[in-house]
């Protein structure tokens, strides 16, 4: 049987543990609400942005951009891995690197120049390992990504795009569709192809009969050249939002049931521990009587 | 006294939704003001301040540009940031002004990358020492 000693040790050290699980899953609730929250307040620019797509679109406006055709030739390629900065959070990270380098390597097969981009500690040492060099890694996106940051990553790509050393970006992350579900998924965000919004004329043809009741200063397209980049940014500020709150409802479920396994693992412990303890109490009794019987003997 | 409802929307938050008198915005051309009950328009913006009067009392912001769309009574400024002028880092903003002037602009697309990125610092510039 085993010490009972022993046992007790190991059940406080697992009581410890299940203490800074249960720790960690609050905080992770507590973020995943402040990024949840942020990603709402996200959602209603991208709400007016479509609104004022499909008010060009109404409008008689042939909807054409160079961010939103591709170019004759694909040249060269960045895919963009978003991953978190911390780990315990279960097969959020593996999930992403493991699509990542999926994509890069169908990417590589088509394409000649493909560079790799990662944000998030645990996806730049995950590529190392692999050994795949990564061109440029980004540590600065937490829970909350700051759309300023986001933006000079975004002006980048643009830049790149427009001088034609980069025809094609491919973002991999975890999408977030509710609490109890998250996919990963990889998305093409350069070219754009098409913006949400603007097939809106073709649906209702009642719509796009009747004349525009906006004015438009200077002109719809002055106005369309100023919406796409905006959108193409936006799109790639979603992506970062949705991975941050992908990560910390990852984490939050990782910690609940570590906490889950620690209390599993405490009542198996307790139950040896209390037989342990009940032999070794009969075994000490035993000992007395036989003394004592030794000695009215 | 008749309002009108002024929405500033960033990508990270909604900045201000406010009932207000009159707002004032810079369009790519110069400013523009709205009254309660203008007829709707789509308008790009440029890089400067907004305006907005409740009584007579004026409060600033600075947008960097993006789009204006009035509807219902409702100024919507769609923009990637604004804040009230007394938030602006004139340090900051002279640092962003020399970032900008140091970019390459050898195509056109560049060119108005670096035209409007220098025009933003400028803007923030002239609008923080203005008050």
């Amino acid at each position: 049987m085993a010490n009972a000693r022993a046992l007790d040790k190991r059940r406080k050290s697992i009581r410890n543990i299940k203490k800074i699980t249960r720790t960690m899953e609050l905080i992770a609730t507590a973020r995943f609400k402040k990024a949840m929250d942020r990603a709402t307040s996200a959602s209603d620019y991208t709400k007016r942005i479509t609104a004022v797509v499909a008010d060009l679109a109404r409008a008689g406006l042939e909807v054409s951009h160079p961010l939103l055709e591709a170019p004759e030739e694909t040249k060269s390629a960045t895919l963009l891995v978003l991953t978190g900065n911390r780990g315990l959070c279960g097969g959020y990270n593996g999930n992403a690197i493991r699509l990542g380098v999926k994509t890069f390597e169908a990417l590589s097969n088509d394409i000649e120049n493909v560079s790799l981009e990662v944000s998030g500690k645990r996806g730049i040492s995950g590529f190392n390992f692999r050994e795949m060099s990564v061109a440029e890694s980004f540590t600065n996106f937490d829970d909350q990504p700051l759309y300023a940051e986001v933006e000079s990553i975004a002006n980048r790509y643009l830049r790149a795009y427009a001088e034609g050393t980069l025809d094609r970006l491919d973002v991999t992350y975890t999408k977030f569709i509710s609490v109890a579900k998250q996919e990963i998924v990889n998305e093409t965000l350069l070219p754009l192809g098409k913006i949400e919004g603007a097939e809106a004329s073709g649906d209702d043809s009642e719509a796009s009969g009747r004349t525009s009741l906006y004015e438009f200063v200077p002109s719809a397209e002055s106005i369309l050249e100023e919406v796409v980049p905006t959108s193409f940014k936006i799109k790639l500020f979603k992506c970062f939002l949705d991975a941050a709150v992908s990560e910390q409802v990852a984490r939050m479920v990782a910690m609940k049931s570590a906490t889950e396994n620690a209390n599993d693992m405490i009542k198996m412990l307790s139950r040896t521990y209390n037989r342990a303890r009940q032999s070794q109490i009969t075994g000490e009794i035993m000992e007395v009587i036989g003394g004592v019987e030794a000695l009215e003997g | 006294m008749a309002q009108i409802q002024l929405v500033i929307v960033t990508p990270e938050k909604t900045t201000l939704d406010q009932m207000v008198d009159a707002v004032t915005v810079t369009l790519f051309d110069g400013e523009a003001g709205f009254l309660p009950g203008h007829a709707p328009m789509i308008g790009r913006l440029g890089p400067g301040e907004l305006r907005a009067r409740v009584g007579s009392e004026e409060s600033r912001y600075y947008v960097e540009g993006g789009n204006v769309q009035v509807e219902d009574n409702v100024v919507s400024v769609l923009t990637g940031q604004s804040m009230s002028v007394g938030e602006i880092d004139l340090a900051a903003a002279k640092a962003e002004l020399e970032a900008a002037e140091a970019e390459p602009a050898s195509n056109q697309a560049l060119a108005e990358m670096k035209q409007k990125a220098i025009a933003q610092a400028q803007a923030k510039i002239r609008i923080a020492s203005k008050s």
